[in-house]
């Protein structure tokens, strides 16, 4: 388990990390999604001992990170799958990490098969490695120890689609078998699928969290419902007369008002309805307003989701 | 990990030893030399010490000159020596800052003052093992030169100035660590450590600024052997005849009493120890990205 708990990290005036307080659970994995620059790093920097805290602090398991003895062996590190030294092969730079930790030498060819990295590419140097090999070299010394708790800063930054399902399951089998997961990304939809609870960061602060419907139903607002019917018109003015604001969009309308209303007034109007969804606010559209204040990139408003 | 059906709060680290000294020596010994870099580093330094004494032996093979004397053996040796194991000492530490590996070695070794201890016992093996090289092809050269030549090898070396000349190695070696742990580059710490020998203090064969001021200038006299770590060393190092053509030279004595000694502990501790004690504390501090 992690236990972020009031962590404030400040560099002079600037303040990276912002009264930040959240648990990773065992058994879970647990999302941290912000934008670029919004102190995920940081913050996972900090859970190491790697960057001091300003205030605050991070226990895992009950205790500072320097407090655990042979930490390789309890807490799987992931924060920078480049932060290798480039004239090491893949194998030697497990090789290291496993002595360290006084671990046998099969255990690196274990770890090897298990991310998928063939024998030659595990003699290359990392100059050579892609992307993609250096983040599945990262995530085989991250579990090189067995730990019970993972701590991976963007992991599947630079895998393929075939990669990131790769580490989806990955991650997910070891959440199943009691495992602590915390991963961070900038992109929702590599976490959403795995996450079982979202940090969503945004200017060093905490905007949301939770499990993904709760962080949708948090979202609030009103019901919008995207509707396709055969008699656009006829629909639009037997929803207006319904009470609901109406208005068009695209090839259908857009009805402030649950799924079911619209296809109770469309079944009283006897109107053919060929597309009925929810048209509110997906993860994405709250994950980009609540940390909007922090998006380099402006969005104008109706960009499609 | 083991599949447990309640997943545990707190970490159970009872049956977890912490790691062990010796270890993490084993381990910075190995990152010095599974790289090209390092290797290379290792072959240079072994092919530049054989080198040199080949050079010197084929000058006495070819020109009819005396040969060398274990004193100038040991003189010349020096030289490659005082260029190589600080580049070790240098790069053991700033090496995990260019290639930011420090987040590496630090997440699984918290306590960052053993893995500094740690590369500071495996950095003198390794400048152990280089003096030791150095040492045994100039007694080798001073024989193998001495039966080209025809003569009677000269040992000529005194037990005081081969310690002189090794705790000057070793100070070397530390004074490139501490570099290393306060510039935390590895161009800025060799830059710094190459201005200070060659360019300061100088060797046998190019006397450096601090040592053509110190015969030169009479206020030099005075304060260089505080601060040269090579001044302040000399007149330990000189046999009695040299010591007293100096002072005839420079018409003062060379101290090797108690003051001589507050001169050399001075020089070390500016060159040395400062560094090393303001470079662990940076070190300590600093925040690892």
């Amino acid at each position: 388990m992690i236990t972020v708990d009031r962590l404030t990290v400040s560099y002079g005036a600037f303040t990276a990390v912002d009264d930040v307080s959240f648990v990773a659970q065992p058994g879970r994995v647990t999302g941290f999604l912000g934008p670029n620059g919004a102190g995920k790093s940081t913050t996972m920097r900090v859970m190491v001992g790697l960057t001091p805290a300003s205030r605050g602090q991070v226990t895992i398991g009950g205790l500072l990170y320097r407090d655990i003895p042979n930490p390789g062996r309890h807490v799987g590190v992931l924060l920078d799958a480049g932060a290798q030294h480039a004239g090491r092969t893949g194998r030697e730079i497990l090789a290291i990490g496993a002595e360290t930790m006084g671990l046998p030498r099969t255990r690196v060819d274990e770890m090897l098969a298990l991310v998928g990295l063939t024998d030659a590419e595990a003699k290359r140097r990392l100059r050579n490695y892609s992307l993609g090999m250096k983040q599945r070299l990262g995530i085989a010394h991250a579990l090189l120890g067995d730990p019970s708790v993972l701590i991976l800063d963007e992991p599947a930054n630079g895998l393929d689609p075939a990669g990131i399902r790769w580490m989806r399951g990955l991650l997910k089998g070891y959440a199943d078998r009691g495992g602590t997961v915390l991963l961070s990304s900038h992109l929702l939809h590599e976490v959403e699928q795995i996450a079982d609870e979202m940090i969503l960061i945004g200017h060093g602060r905490i905007v949301a969290q939770g499990d993904k419907q709760s962080l949708l139903a948090n979202a609030g607002g009103a019901d919008v419902t995207l509707v396709t019917s055969l008699d656009n018109a006829g629909l639009g003015s037997a929803l207006t007369a319904a009470g609901h604001v109406v208005e068009a969009a695209g090839s259908g309308l857009k009805v402030t008002a649950s799924t079911e209303q619209v296809g109770r007034v469309a079944l009283a109007a006897g109107v053919v309805l060929t597309d009925l969804r929810s048209g509110g606010a997906g993860l994405e559209d709250l994950f980009l307003e609540l940390t909007s204040s922090t998006q380099r990139d402006a969005f104008p408003n109706g960009v499609p989701a | 990990m083991s599949s447990l059906a309640a997943p545990p709060q707190v970490l159970d680290v009872s049956n977890t030893p912490p790691v062990p000294f010796g270890r993490l020596v084993k381990v910075e010994w190995r990152k010095m030399l599974d790289t090209r870099a390092g290797l290379w580093l290792l072959i240079i330094s072994a092919g530049l010490l054989a080198l040199i004494s080949g050079i010197v032996l084929l000058v006495v093979a070819l020109a009819d000159v005396t040969p060398p004397t274990a004193n100038d053996w040991l003189n010349i040796m020096t030289i490659p020596v005082s260029m190589l194991v600080p580049v070790m000492a240098i790069t053991i530490v700033t090496q995990e800052w260019s290639q930011r590996t420090a987040m590496v070695t630090f997440a699984l070794e918290a306590s960052r003052l053993r893995v500094v201890l740690a590369k500071l016992v495996a950095v003198m093996a390794l400048g152990a093992a280089t003096i030791a090289l150095a040492a045994v092809l100039g007694l080798v050269g001073n024989v193998v030169g001495a039966a080209l030549a025809g003569t009677d090898a000269d040992w000529n070396v005194t037990v005081g100035a081969f310690g002189w000349a090794l705790a000057t190695q070793v100070l070397y070696l530390l004074m490139g660590f501490g570099f290393g742990l306060l510039l935390l580059s590895s161009p800025a710490a060799l830059a710094l450590y190459y201005v200070y020998v060659w360019i300061l203090e100088g060797g046998v064969i190019l006397p450096g600024i601090m040592y053509v001021l110190y015969f030169t200038m009479d206020w030099a006299q005075a304060v260089l052997p505080w601060i040269s770590m090579r001044l302040s060393m000399l007149p330990f190092q000189l046999s009695d005849d040299d010591v007293r053509s100096i002072e005839s030279d420079i018409g003062a004595t060379l101290d090797t009493g108690v003051l001589g000694l507050a001169r050399v502990i001075t020089s070390v501790l500016i060159w040395v120890g400062i560094p090393l004690l303001l470079g662990t504390w940076r070190l300590l501090r600093a925040e690892v990205k």
